[in-house]
């Protein structure tokens, strides 16, 4: 049985400006041990998701459900919620500085997640901090667990950061775009850390991020989100090697190309659909280029494609089409006649 | 048709630009009672280059490593602390600022952030229309007519002249920009970071019509960014900096495929890659230890020896000069006393192995030196 | 210790508005960031009814000869038949035409009131546009320049915040003699630093905004940089801070004129009606010429105020709240509603069965 099992999550918030409907049927699920990256643009919903299933939604509207080995966690009240927060569940944001708290000492900070539990007294609380400081590769721990959070760079807050969420232990950790604000030595770092962790202490991973490279490194099982719903779900090999939904292809074809000089890049033409309202057709519809009349009706439901297990794609292409470039042009994003 | 008769064409064999020893230094303020300076930033310590027309140079490096502020000091936002640049031929670091009025037509910017570079509180018809009125009178209905011109050419419609850059997107408020970047046909235009801060999809697009633009309007760029597949795509040559100094500049496959200097190579080796041929073969992670060291107190010798897995004495010692090393072609400099030699494998720390991170990485005896 | 999870819905919200950075990218049909803000500050009931008050207030002192006329009764006529009963005493509000009463002279309360509000205003807006002439120059300079200009500048506008207005302005209406203008003159003289202060910090951050370094970076002047880039959005700053300064200095001027520095009786002055009314005992029988003009002064001051708070809101979402209506408040309401529509509509089906 998965770990995690989300279906159906739908969430929306209302604001002064109308309804915006963030998220509009998210399914997905983590294999224990395993790392799930999910993959969107700015305003696909990606962040939400997650921050819904945790009850970090206050105000928002959600449904659906996500089976927590078995048990409904957004059937869950706060005070049971915050009991799974750090303890089976734990969250690492993009921000550091913001997330940890400016005035307390990292040590405190640590030590209070394991107390908050009730696991631990106090002291053995702080000597387990020093040992997970350590443990993320922080040099000096007993000397920098009493450090206060802005004597720290953003990637030695980051691996705090992973101390913290993993100091009980969890069996799900949620990274939500947890390198982005860093150099790419430092992402570098910090990935490596992760993975030497998951693989150590086999925990599930969920890896939001907008950038594909991360995921193709980290990321056992991709799924793609745009306009509140996933695009694509596959493994990283089937995902890079095989996309089927025409979204996934346009993105993958307009990163330059790491390998080699190619020619023009070829960008998906057109901007991402306004959430203010439920949409009710694939929302990839209005700059597909192979778009249909079926596209418009409803939006298509995710069927399995490809030759991989577990590779689905909401899509109404045939389920053989896979791997094929973005505009039909059957030529592969390789090094192609240099631009000048 | 760019410039004024202080900056006149130059001919393509002559560089466009030449940096010079290029320092610049910020005083960090300190002191109870008197606000002295008690230390300095090195932001930029000594820095030379020369960029020739039509080029693309791509500059890349890590925060503090000195780029954007060598960016403002190309387009003399900022006066310079030491050091020489030349701009058609012509000495720009000693101009007044009268004098550099005319400079201004020739070498323009297009900055990181789409959101604050444009002010949010002017139509987005007057902020185009700027370049037109400090350099030079045009009667309203001319200047409009330029301006909404300016507007289709990068990719924006000419009706939303009245807008406010509240009621445009990220990719058009960078478009935007770019047109004022772009309205007096400068010669050179330094782009810092113009798509750091776009979606991928949306990036795509911009470097597209940056690439346009080049061609039509015979540009010369030099291309800020920490993407490095970006920095691959756009450029002719690289230059990679660290703490303020340059430690390896050439022309980008060979940067690419053979760098020379073990930060070049770890930086690198250190981008994630979505390709799926890259991918296939498994690569190995020169992963530094450590975090950048601060710019106002800058490691002795080599800056970069405390983190580099091939630091020997020397090198704490005595600062490596840019310069050819044995075997690279012309115009491949690096400034390193222990280059990467083809075929060594640098430090690993690849997911299998247990190792506490905070060990010296280990170098796999290769080839010596 | 927890900080996250806070403010998520306004991540979420803001994601989707075209104001915030990092919004997502989209083809975007928008309203100019004044549109957006009058349609915040259109929902703030709160602000609109002052707003509403303010407007009545001034056109009340824009046609206040006109009103008078209407009423019957100038603000300064002595109505000792009428308006005093044959002891002396002020005739209450409601009798013989006189809607609030007269006061210890029998001269009509609400003409002088009229009047008055036109006194408040004239100085209390006149004062304040002069001090936000002053005031948005000098922050303009001080925070723009930096260095010595700022120094110096800055110093002064402290100076002058520190000053007892009170003691100086008796000192000088004791030299040159009372009058409308020196009034006037004196209370922005005392008030610019306010928004000299205020405007000062705000350039100091936007200056170093990237739209500076671009104007900088295509050749703009010191002076274009400070009046093409940085004073439009001082303007916000600006309207905002005016508006929380005129109750201010309509209250100084009141003060003043309370204790007969400022507007001389027999000229109305709300200051100078509450001085007159409170001296001896009359107003212990006849409370309402005292009562009324402070309650005038009250509740003007109270409109700009809350005005000025619903201009900040509108002008500034970030200040503050969040713009999300909780559902649970949303789905009491709707409870509510839709329990009193049932039972209407049993009501009216036991009507119709009867």
């Amino acid at each position: 049985m998965a770990l995690l099992d989300v279906r159906d999550l739908r969430v929306s918030f209302d604001t002064d400006d109308g309804t915006v409907y963030a998220v509009q049927g998210m399914s997905f699920t983590v294999e224990a041990g395993k790392t799930l990256g999910i993959v969107g643009e700015s305003g696909s919903g990606k962040s939400v998701c997650t921050q819904a299933i945790m009850g970090l939604t206050p105000g928002a509207k959600v449904s659906g459900q996500a089976l927590l080995d078995g048990v409904d966690l957004l059937a869950m009240d706060e005070h049971e919620l915050e009991g799974i927060r750090g303890s089976k569940v734990s969250l690492i944001f993009q921000d550091p500085l913001t997330s940890l708290h400016p005035l307390y000492r990292v040590g405190h900070q640590i030590a209070e997640v394991m107390q908050a539990h009730g696991k631990m007294k106090r002291d053995q609380a702080e000597a387990r901090a020093v040992e997970l400081l350590h443990l993320v590769g922080i040099p000096q721990p007993e000397r920098r667990v009493r450090d206060y959070p802005h004597q720290f760079s953003g990637g030695m807050r980051q691996r705090v950061m992973i101390a913290m969420a993993l100091a009980l232990a969890p069996a799900l950790i949620i990274a939500d775009e947890p390198t982005t604000a860093l150099d790419v030595t430092v992402q570098a770092q910090i990935l490596e850390l992760l993975g030497r962790m998951q693989s150590d202490f086999q925990t599930a991973v969920i890896l939001i991020t907008h950038d594909l490279g991360v995921v193709a490194d980290v990321a056992d099982d991709i799924v793609i989100m745009y306009g509140g719903r996933p695009m694509e779900r596959a493994d990283v090999e089937a995902a890079f090697i095989e996309p089927h939904h025409p979204y996934t292809q346009g993105l993958l074809q307009s990163i330059p190309s790491y390998s080699g000089r190619s020619g023009r890049l070829r960008p998906i033409k057109g901007y991402p659909p306004s959430l203010m309202r439920q949409i009710d057709e694939c929302p990839f519809a209005g700059r597909c280029p192979h778009v249909q009349d079926a596209c418009r009706v409803a939006p298509p439901p995710l069927k399995p494609v490809g030759t991989r297990p577990g590779h689905v794609s909401a899509c109404v292409l045939p389920s053989d089409r896979v791997g094929h470039s973005f505009d039909g042009a059957d030529d592969p994003v390789a090094a192609g006649s240099s631009r000048r | 048709m760019t410039g004024s008769d202080l900056f006149e064409g130059v001919s393509d064999a002559e560089d466009l630009l030449q940096v010079e020893d290029v320092v610049k230094h910020f005083p960090v303020r300190g002191g109870a009672v008197r606000d002295r300076a008690t230390g300095q930033v090195r932001a930029v310590d000594g820095v030379s280059f020369s960029l020739k027309v039509g080029e693309t140079l791509g500059l890349v490096g890590e925060s503090g490593c000195g780029k954007s502020t060598l960016a403002r000091l190309v387009t003399a936002l900022h006066p310079v602390t030491s050091g020489h640049i030349q701009f058609k031929g012509k000495e720009i670091t000693t101009l007044s600022r009268r004098q550099m009025r005319p400079l201004r037509r020739s070498v323009q910017m297009v900055f990181q952030d789409p959101y604050g570079s444009l002010n949010p509180r002017r139509r987005v018809g007057s902020i185009l229309t700027d370049p037109f009125s400090v350099h030079g009178s045009l009667s309203r209905g001319e200047a409009k007519r330029q301006v909404q011109e300016l507007m289709a050419r990068v990719g924006l419609s000419p009706e939303h002249y009245n807008r406010f850059p509240s009621e445009f997107s990220g990719g058009q408020r960078q478009r935007i920009g770019i047109a004022r970047a772009l309205a007096l046909r400068p010669d050179l235009i330094v782009c810092d970071e113009p798509v750091s801060a776009l979606d991928v999809s949306i990036q795509a697009q911009i470097i597209n019509l940056l690439e346009d633009l080049q061609d039509e309007f015979m540009l010369t760029y030099i291309f800020i960014a920490h993407d490095l597949s970006v920095v691959r795509h756009v450029s002719d040559r690289i230059a990679v900096m660290y703490l303020g100094k340059l430690v390896e500049t050439g022309p980008v496959e060979e940067i690419y495929s053979r760098s020379r200097h073990p930060y070049s190579a770890s930086l690198l080796s250190a981008v994630p890659v979505a390709e799926k041929a890259f991918r296939s073969v498994r690569k190995q992670r020169v992963i530094l230890t450590g975090d950048v060291p601060s710019p106002v107190r800058p490691p002795s010798g080599c800056r970069f020896h405390p983190r580099c897995p091939k630091a020997q004495a020397i090198c704490a010692e005595e600062e490596p000069v840019l310069e050819q090393k044995q075997g690279d072609g012309p115009g491949h400099l690096t400034a390193c006393h222990f280059p990467v030699t083809a075929g060594e494998a640098l430090a690993l720390a690849s997911r299998e192995d247990p190792s506490s991170p905070d060990a010296a990485p280990s170098l796999s005896q290769g080839a010596p030196q | 210790m927890s900080l996250i999870g806070a403010d998520v819905r306004i991540e979420v919200a803001e994601e989707h508005n075209p104001d915030r950075k990092g919004g997502a990218d989209r083809e975007f049909v928008g309203r100019t960031p004044w549109q957006l803000a009058w349609a915040r500050l259109r929902r703030d009931r709160v602000a609109m009814v002052s707003l509403g008050f303010i407007v009545f207030l001034m056109l009340v002192a824009i046609f206040a000869p006109l009103l008078t006329a209407l009423i019957g009764h100038g603000p300064n006529t002595q109505y000792s038949t009428t308006g005093l009963s044959p002891s002396g005493i002020p005739v209450a509000p409601g009798h013989n035409g006189f809607l609030l009463g007269t006061d210890d002279q029998g001269r009509d309360v609400l003409s002088r009131i009229i009047y008055g509000a036109r006194i408040s205003l004239e100085v209390g807006v006149g004062a304040t546009a002069l001090a936000l002439g002053v005031g948005l120059v000098v922050g303009l300079l001080a925070g723009y320049y930096g260095g010595w200009i700022d120094a110096l500048l800055a110093r002064f506008m402290d100076i002058l915040l520190s000053f007892p207005i009170l003691l100086f302005a008796l000192a000088i209406i004791a030299r040159f003699g009372p009058s409308l203008d020196l009034v006037l003159i004196v209370i922005a003289m005392f008030s610019w630093p306010y928004i000299g202060r205020l405007v000062r910090g705000q350039v100091i951050s936007l200056r170093e905004r990237e739209f500076v370094e671009a104007a900088r970076a295509l050749g703009s002047s010191d002076l274009r940089i400070m009046f093409v880039e940085i004073a439009p959005n001082l303007i916000a700053l600006a309207v905002i801070y005016a508006t929380l300064l005129i109750p201010v200095n309509i209250v100084t001027e009141a003060t003043l004129s309370f204790l007969g520095l400022g507007v001389l009786p027999p000229t109305a002055s709300w200051g100078n009606m509450i001085a007159e009314a409170q001296t001896g005992d009359l107003f212990t029988v006849a409370w309402w010429f005292l009562v009324f003009p402070c309650v005038a002064l009250v509740l003007t001051t109270l409109a700009f105020n809350l005005l000025g708070d619903g201009l900040r809101d509108a002008l500034d979402p970030r200040h503050g709240r969040s713009n999300i209506i909780p559902p649970t408040k949303q789905q009491r309401v709707l409870a509510k509603l839709r329990k009193r529509t049932a039972r209407e509509a049993a009501r009216e089906a036991e009507r119709a069965n009867a």
